[in-house]
């Protein structure tokens, strides 16, 4: 009876035994949790194209965490204080660390940085090299005034006049901005592209030029802060300027009866929803305006390089998390990473096409799924590199609205406007900025006053003693 | 007694289309939404539009960016209906057109597109995917009723622009001096590969050889020595050495405007954008062609679910019963030449005083794939 027990308890644990994960099957495969900025764009992370694709070249389980706070900075500090087991971070989109954060991490040793670098960067997304900043001016306006594209500050101007008093939305009510803009960001703020018509300015490297002039202490630029005041004064620049964020300013431009007349933005689909055609027919580029003495000069983009994930020092998967960053970097997976999935989102060009920036095509398009609702990627956010190859050679996919089209097109309008190279340019000297940025929307506000001579003095002076 | 002439076109046209499905093996289904359709129904737009309240929103494929101001007139005018555009390139839009029916989506209710290279009559017209509406009191004031079998509203054309600014008029008179090395990049024009318009101006030069080989005549004194090439491909394998190609002819305006192009080949709307301060003029004298006329159809997409808002749509779009509705004006502009006897043109100068041909459709579909690997080793060539 004993033995009848002993082999019927046998037998019992060796089924059992059968049934226990891990033993005689396939080894599950280690977790990695990545945090990811919530996008509605991505559709549903557990079947998306993009991670389905990272896992299976990795053998790893993808556990993703979405972030919904939207500051990056404020995420970041949250997580190292809590006992969160997420072991990467993806950036992109506007949940990027503020300049230095991540160098303080580093330094409190909270980011581990393999190689003693940050290598996984963000290169392909964003169209790398172009203008700082683009002007774009509504078209319906100006054919209802019947008003030709400025070419001159003084012609902007008359432009913006008309845009105030000419009732061009047609609603009877004198709701138009004839000049809109936010100080969020450098490229969405009017006042910088409106300087180059009278100096070189470059907010991105304190406005500074190869030689280390400081271009805003000099007279030049100081007449093009009087012109912004002017436009301030009379209302042709949104009076609400300060204040706007970047949130709000899409908001006005994308509203169905239009109200804004023109804008800056480095692209026009940061600013203009996606699946928005009507509202991006609206608007076209204007090149950079010829100020009172014929300067025309483009703003520099930022050309900052773009971090695209870090690993948490306190992960005990490093080794892991460096084999799905290091698969993210590759060709492969940066080509997904930017277009989706090979064969029936792009496929590779036999060369006969003509690309966005009209030279022999590298990639296609199928399906355009940037800025989308898809479930091919991650819409830009985590690390890539796209060799420039593709970035530069990819085919328009038809659509008159496609945001990357249509900035290309800016782009290449803007080309014979640059007057000094990216290369050679001081650091930015963050004391000098914040001090420059602040008088100059005070002194376009008229809360400095920028005709008296003794402020501008005391302004010039300051800046001096900062910069040496 | 032209009304009745008008309503028998338009009663035949619908019943042709009615035709159309047998044709085309169509299913018992589709035959089923061409009846419910009623293309040949007499309805007003008052009629059109209490039912239109009931559907959904009604979805445009076009390529002309000019639609959009359509619908924002449409949804003025009529509170309550929505419409959405997606602007698409003239090839992408028909390959778009044939997969929805393909697979069985009805994504696309009104297609406004470009007729002239014989493809979206090929592949769109003469399978029936689209079908064309001509109300019968709109088509009694259409230029050309019996041969508007696809619901052409616009003539425009794909024609030579020169920049105004730093020439004063024209500096050439034939065609052939285009070939001059002179001009080595100096000339912009949309991808003929990627633009039906485009396409239909090159090849359509195919079926106008003798015109072609007199200019050269008339220019250089001797008969072109082609070799084996025809001498359309002669013209175009010369001229394309100056050439550079590009995606749309917005790029070409562009290149025109900021003085990057001498001359460009584009559509001749793009004449509107003089009002916007661009430097562009066109050449409406050329031996033997400055270009080739083109039309733009709006048809609806069969099987669409929203039939009274795709009927009404292209009525007012049509510019309504006695012309003078708002959704033809974004279409009449410079460059521009009205399909409607009561609608004056866009243009100033008409149609028939400037030097173009119309494509023979029938050459192009004949001779496509010839064309089609003509352009490819173009194309390579100068990659």
């Amino acid at each position: 009876m004993n033995r009848k027990i002993c082999k019927l308890l046998t037998i019992v644990l060796v089924i059992s035994l059968m049934y226990v994960p891990g033993c005689g099957m396939k080894p599950q495969p280690d977790i990695l949790h990545v945090a990811i900025p919530f996008s509605e764009k991505i559709q549903d992370i557990d079947t998306n194209y993009y991670i389905n694709y990272l896992e299976e070249k990795t053998g790893l389980d993808i556990v993703v965490s979405f972030v919904k706070i939207e500051s990056c900075d404020e995420y970041l500090e949250v997580l190292l204080d809590s006992r969160s087991e997420i072991d990467i971070v993806l950036f992109g989109g506007s949940f990027v660390p503020s300049d230095g954060v991540l160098e303080e991490y580093v330094a409190r040793g909270d980011i581990y940085l393999p190689d003693g670098e940050f290598k996984y960067v963000s290169e392909g997304w964003d169209t790398p090299a172009g203008a700082g900043t683009v002007l774009w001016i509504s078209k319906e306006w100006l054919v209802k005034l019947g008003m030709p594209i400025p070419e001159t500050t003084e012609e902007f101007e008359a432009v913006l006049e008309a845009f105030k008093t000419g009732d061009p939305n047609g609603n009877g009510i004198h709701d138009e901005i004839p000049l809109a803009g936010s100080l969020d960001e450098y490229d969405l703020d009017p006042v910088e592209f409106l300087l180059g018509s009278f100096a070189v300015n470059d907010p991105y490297h304190s406005r500074m030029t190869v030689d280390g002039k400081c271009m805003a202490t000099c007279n030049a630029y100081r007449e093009g802060i009087e012109y912004c005041n002017e436009l301030f004064d009379k209302g042709l620049i949104y009076d609400g300027l300060s204040e706007c964020s970047y949130a709000q300013l899409c908001e006005m431009v994308n509203r169905p009866v239009p109200v804004v007349g023109a804008f800056t933005s480095s692209s026009i689909g940061k600013v203009i929803y996606g699946g928005n055609p009507e509202v991006m027919a609206r608007y076209v580029h204007v090149p950079p305006l010829k100020g009172p003495d014929g300067t025309a000069a483009a703003m520099l983009p930022e050309n900052k390089t773009k971090i695209g994930a870090v690993i948490l020092s306190r992960s005990e998967k490093k080794e892991e998390a460096q084999l799905l960053l290091d698969t993210m970097m590759t060709e492969e997976a940066s080509l997904i990473a930017r277009f989706g999935e090979p064969g029936v989102d792009w496929d590779y060009s036999d060369g006969k096409d003509i690309s966005i920036y009209m030279i022999p095509s590298t990639i296609i398009t199928r399906n355009y799924i940037r800025d989308v609702v898809q479930n091919k990627n991650l819409n830009g956010v985590g690390p890539m590199a796209v060799p420039e190859k593709y970035i530069f050679g990819v085919t328009w996919n038809g659509v008159n609205s496609d945001s990357e089209y249509v900035d290309a097109r800016a782009q290449m309008a803007y080309l014979d406007f640059f007057v000094q190279a990216g290369d050679g340019l001081p650091e930015r000297n963050e004391e000098l900025s914040e001090y420059l940025d602040g008088y100059m929307i005070m002194f376009v506000t008229g809360e400095k006053d920028i005709t008296d001579d003794g402020v501008w003095k005391k302004y010039v002076s300051d800046a001096e003693r900062i910069i040496k | 007694m032209k009304r009745m002439i008008t309503k028998f076109i338009s009663v035949s046209l619908a019943a042709a289309m009615m035709l159309v499905p047998a044709a085309c093996g169509r299913t018992t289904e589709e035959d089923v939404w061409l009846e419910k359709a009623g293309l040949d129904k007499e309805e007003t737009a008052e009629e059109l539009y209490e039912k239109a309240l009931q559907e959904n929103v009604l979805v445009v494929y076009t390529v002309s960016t000019r639609a959009t101001q359509t619908k924002e007139a449409f949804e003025a005018v009529y509170p309550g209906l929505c419409v959405e555009i997606k602007d698409l390139r003239s090839p992408d839009l028909v390959d778009a057109l044939e997969e929805n029916y393909r697979s069985g989506h009805s994504d696309c209710d009104v297609v406004i597109c470009n007729d002239n290279s014989g493809e979206f009559k090929e592949r769109i017209a003469d399978t029936g995917i689209a079908v064309p509406y001509l109300p019968s009191d709109i088509a009694a004031k259409m230029k050309d009723p019996e041969s508007n079998t696809m619901g052409s509203f616009t003539y425009e054309a794909e024609m030579l622009f020169y920049n105004s600014e730093k020439y004063a008029e024209c500096p050439i008179e034939n065609i052939w001096e285009l070939t001059d090395e002179k001009y080595k990049d100096r000339i912009y024009m949309p991808n003929p590969l990627h633009s039906f318009s485009t396409y239909a101006f090159c090849g359509g030069l195919l079926g106008e050889e003798d015109k072609l080989a007199e200019a050269y005549r008339d220019l250089y004194g001797c008969a072109p020595e082609t070799g084996d090439a025809s001498v359309s491909a002669f013209f175009w394998k010369s001229v394309s050495e100056n050439i550079i190609f590009t995606n749309s002819s917005d790029e070409v305006l562009e290149a025109l405007g900021s003085g990057s192009a001498d001359f460009g080949f584009m559509v001749s709307s793009k004449l509107r954008f003089i009002n916007l301060g661009y430097d562009i003029a066109p050449v409406y004298r050329l031996k033997p062609f400055s270009g080739c006329r083109t039309s733009y159809s709006a048809m609806i997409v069969r099987n669409s679910e929203n039939i009274n808002s795709a009927k009404l749509f292209i009525r007012f779009l049509y510019g309504e019963s006695d012309g003078s509705g708002e959704g033809y004006k974004p279409f009449s502009t410079g460059g521009t030449w009205s399909a409607r006897t009561d609608i004056p043109d866009g243009n100033d100068v008409p149609l028939d005083d400037i030097d173009l041909f119309v494509p023979d459709q029938d050459v192009l579909i004949k001779n496509r794939e010839y064309l089609e690997n003509f352009w490819t080793g173009v194309l390579e060539s100068k990659a």
